[in-house]
């Protein structure tokens, strides 16, 4: 099986997978300006272009930068074109000609077009809310008597002692400051939690902007949301935004990176 | 608010490298032959450029891709072979630099015994039930539940938590064959 999978040399350049059963072509949009067309299998099918059996690599960064947005490219053409598609990551490459990618649909067809249904009328956003680090102090003092008196105390005291204090003090606002960032997470989460149909919150962002890089990062998440959802969910942002010491990031819409599950096709 | 589409690279690099529908490796092997995702490139971007210039990287890649390329999907059966019973459990291993126990899925089929681990699909230990015996190891070891497998070639101990069910299923596969002495 493996000496005629290597002989194979033709191979197709997956960018996602979309509803409609008709044959088209996307024009010279694709990484280095591939022809970009669909195979369509019944009423589903596969955004690709046709490619050598080899994996796209380069060690020129801008090179290899570029080709990533001009697959992010063809995934919002495909999905002004054809509504929310599934979006493959980058570099995967099916092995044989469009008949090898119509087998694959085939093959997989009720499960894509399971997870194309669910997708259908959303689109992936992405939350992030800060807070000023200076602001949630003063939140944990205020609702900490024992803290403030401390706070207060410091600056009467001898030099060593005041010491001692001081570092007992900012471990207390640490430890306290982290339990109500939590706190403030969870509130967040489950405000926004009836807008949404899927969430996933995440511990970490790729990149933070410079305005937020002082900032401490309460919650980040990718949220898939329908269509009708968005202006409402934009409305309880701003209203966060809004609040003193707060900043809400809200970016998209991306196609639903986060939430297509393929696991199971196979 | 509105929703910003910032064409932020790192963003969109993020996505399209580490989020996306990445089709699993059973999946990109049965299609594909080797599974063709750049990790090479996905490193790079990651800022690996240190781990690539040493050569790190693209070994692993090319290694990983090999292995994959050589992975079985589906533990490989003899015609008319067939699984009579599945269990996770463990191997020693006594020979190497470092002694261990090695975990995998334990299949008693109706002619041999395998163990099979999924990713990278391998059959880590097989022998032919026949001419198999198989010994309960004293009540010293009785927390790890061991057996010790005695074959012409020689004899290697294994561990299961579910020992009893295995040694039941073994003895239908067998018949009067093997012996389980406690």
């Amino acid at each position: 099986m493996e000496e005629s999978q290597d002989t194979v040399k033709e191979a197709r350049y997956l960018y996602s997978v979309a509803w409609t059963g008709h044959i088209a072509q996307l024009g010279s949009i694709g990484i280095q300006e591939n022809n970009v067309y669909i195979v369509p299998y019944k009423d589903i099918a596969a955004i690709v272009h046709a490619c050598e059996a080899k994996a796209y690599q380069t060690e020129d960064k801008k090179l290899a930068e570029g080709w990533v947005l001009e697959h992010s490219y063809v995934i919002d053409q495909a999905t002004k074109m054809f509504g929310t598609v599934l979006p493959f990551s980058f570099d995967v490459i099916i092995k044989g000609d469009d008949d090898v990618v119509k087998d694959w649909l085939c093959q997989n067809y009720e499960h894509l077009a399971r997870e194309l249904l669910r997708m259908q009328g959303t689109a992936e956003y992405s939350i992030q809310v800060y807070c000023d680090h200076a602001y949630l102090e003063k939140l944990v003092l205020a609702n900490n008597r024992g803290l403030l008196d401390l706070k207060n105390s410091i600056e009467k005291e001898p030099k060593g002692k005041a010491y001692l204090h001081r570092r007992n003090l900012e471990l207390k606002l640490k430890n306290l400051s982290y339990s109500e960032a939590g706190r403030l997470a969870d509130q967040f989460y489950s405000g926004i939690k009836p807008l949404v149909k899927e969430l996933k919150s995440e511990s970490k962002t790729s990149w933070t902007p410079e305005k937020y890089r002082d900032k401490k990062l309460l919650a980040s998440c990718s949220c898939l949301v329908s269509e009708e959802a968005v202006k409402r969910l934009g409305e309880v942002l701003e209203e966060i935004n809004d609040k003193d010491g707060f900043f809400v990031r809200f970016t998209g819409p991306w196609a639903p990176f986060s939430f297509v599950r393929l696991s199971e096709a196979g | 608010m509105n929703p910003e589409r910032e064409s932020c690279l790192v963003e969109v690099l993020d996505r399209l490298l580490n989020k996306g529908a990445v089709l699993n490796a059973d999946l990109i092997i049965s299609v594909a032959g080797i599974p063709l995702i750049g990790v090479t490139l996905k490193a790079m971007i990651a800022g690996m450029e240190t781990m690539l210039e040493y050569g790190i990287m693209e070994d692993w890649d090319k290694s990983s891709r090999e292995l994959y390329a050589r992975a079985e999907t589906h533990l490989p059966l003899f015609p008319g072979e067939q699984i009579l019973y599945k269990a996770f459990g463990y191997l020693r291993e006594d020979e190497g630099l470092i002694k261990c126990w090695v975990p995998g899925i334990w299949n008693i089929t109706s002619q041999r015994i395998i163990l099979w681990i999924k990713t990278p699909g391998k059959v880590l230990f097989e022998t032919p039930l026949q001419n198999l015996r198989v010994l309960r190891v004293s009540a010293s070891h009785e927390v790890r539940r061991e057996l010790e497998l005695i074959y012409p070639e020689g004899r290697t101990r294994i561990s299961l938590s579910e020992r009893d069910e295995f040694e039941q299923a073994l003895a239908g596969a067998t018949g009067a064959m093997v012996a389980i002495e406690v």
